[in-house]
């Protein structure tokens, strides 16, 4: 079987990932924590209102889990110097970033599955077509997450104080998204009409194309700067 | 005459205001090999680290192959190996499963077989699925020895080919260089003293806070090219 390049990165890390499970482990943890801080904080009750806290409370759980997963997804390659043996490499650079990324995504989408499940159960919500409809949304935002977390972890991950630029960056520059999915979230939770739903989600996928195609042209001039 | 695939022109860096290197002229061809020797900080790891393109210059040239080594296109790359002060290798991976990864990068044809073919000649075969973590620090560097030569290159850049290896491991890496230059490849390595390389024929080269003081006659921009490392060598 020929492995190419971009197959061979993505199950390095998988591999890594399954040896370490430091991302998964500390993504699923770090969701815990929050919706169980969040759930005490809100104390939310039924309805509308209910639905927009459940909301809420996912979104700063995948922002958490998002940003230290990319954290540790790059620190992970900067033990032993290896990002620098994959930059000299003859790996092309997007192909790294796309593996990069899909390997991210694949742990942020993992997380975010454990904390739809805790959401419903600490929410007091039921498992139905509603929490299902929240699937497409979250899974949007963890793929602009993922995207723009990894573009931004090259440029960090090569500075003294890099753990601190990251969310500084990071943060400011998905807040469209994390507006977008928690109104969309919102929508879902709340039964609200497909067409309103549909409008947010819309938003994110303008969000994710954005920031994959930067990424995918940029990530070659932030991750070769030294 | 041959081209030099290696070749540093009035190379300079500086961190903010502190030079680091100043003015480094030496060029390598096919099948030689350059010895840069010089103290703690001298600049060597830096001027390795130039030459392999993965720091930009401040001042003059870093070519590899003619070109800028910071801009090589990935066929290029692929004809280069690096043995850094890290060792490259992912602790938590076997050292197979690091040589098939990097071998597979390189496009390197039947990258399983070639990996295992690597750790016989680098006597890590009966340790080869073990994690990497639990290495001692001279076997890792035969791994790493193994992975800046798994795909043949046509340029090797070794800093301090030899630290951490027991007298057998340098042995080993000694013969692997030697082998590598009798096929063609350029070799540029750093040491703390010239013991070893000029045993391998090296021209020695001093670095001193950051500037060729020496040069032995054969290591100097023109003279590289007479050096008879090929003839010793074959």
């Amino acid at each position: 079987m020929v492995t190419t390049p971009f197959v061979a990165v993505l199950r390095k890390d998988l591999l890594l990932e399954v040896r370490g499970g430091q991302s998964t482990v500390a993504l699923g943890a770090l969701s815990l924590l929050v919706l169980v801080v969040l759930v005490f904080a809100f104390n939310p009750g039924g309805g509308e209102q209910g639905a927009e806290a459940a909301a809420g409370a996912l979104w700063v759980a995948l922002v958490f889990s998002g940003m230290l997963g990319a954290t540790r997804a790059i620190s992970a390659e900067n033990e032993n110097g290896c990002i620098r043996a994959l930059l000299m490499s003859p790996l092309d650079r997007a192909a790294l970033y796309a593996a990069k990324l899909a390997a991210a995504f694949i742990f942020m989408a993992v997380a975010e599955a454990a904390s739809i499940i805790l959401m419903v159960l600490f929410f007091n919500l039921e498992f139905d077509a509603r929490v299902m409809r929240l699937v497409p949304a979250v899974l949007l935002g963890a793929l602009g997450f993922a995207a723009l977390a990894t573009l931004l972890a090259g440029i960090s991950s090569r500075l003294r104080g890099g753990d601190l630029i990251l969310p500084l960056l990071a943060v400011p520059m998905f807040v469209p998204a994390l507006i977008a999915g928690v109104k969309a979230s919102a929508s879902a939770l709340g039964g609200a009409p497909m067409g309103e739903f549909a409008l947010w989600l819309k938003v994110l996928i303008a969000f994710d194309v954005m920031f994959v195609a930067a990424g995918y042209l940029l990530f070659e001039y932030v991750a070769g700067e030294e | 005459m041959t081209a030099a695939l290696i070749e540093a022109r009035a190379l300079g860096k500086s961190f903010g205001p502190t030079p680091v290197l100043r003015d480094v002229n030496l060029s390598v061809e096919a099948g030689r090999g350059a010895a840069v020797i010089g103290a703690n900080g001298a600049g060597k790891s830096t001027l390795i680290r130039l030459l392999a393109g993965l720091s930009a210059p401040s001042l003059g040239g870093a070519l590899l192959f003619g070109e800028p080594a910071r801009s090589l296109r990935p066929a290029l790359r692929r004809r280069i190996g690096l043995l850094s002060h890290q060792s490259f290798v992912y602790p938590n991976l076997t050292a197979r499963e690091n040589l098939e990864f990097y071998a597979t990068l390189y496009g390197v044809a039947d990258a399983r077989a070639q990996a295992a073919e690597w750790l016989e000649r680098v006597a890590l075969g009966a340790v080869a699925d073990a994690r990497v973590r639990a290495y001692s620090r001279g076997m890792e560097q035969r791994l790493a020895i193994a992975r800046a030569m798994l795909a043949r290159p046509d340029v090797l850049m070794l800093d301090e080919p030899f630290a951490a290896l027991d007298a057998d491991g340098a042995a080993l890496a000694a013969a692997l260089v030697r082998e590598a230059m009798s096929q063609g490849c350029a070799v540029l390595a750093s040491a703390h003293s010239a013991g070893a390389l000029e045993e391998l024929g090296f021209a020695a080269l001093t670095l001193s806070r950051g500037r060729l003081v020496h040069a032995e006659p054969s290591a100097t921009r023109q003279s590289v090219a007479r050096a008879p490392l090929a003839r010793q060598v074959s």
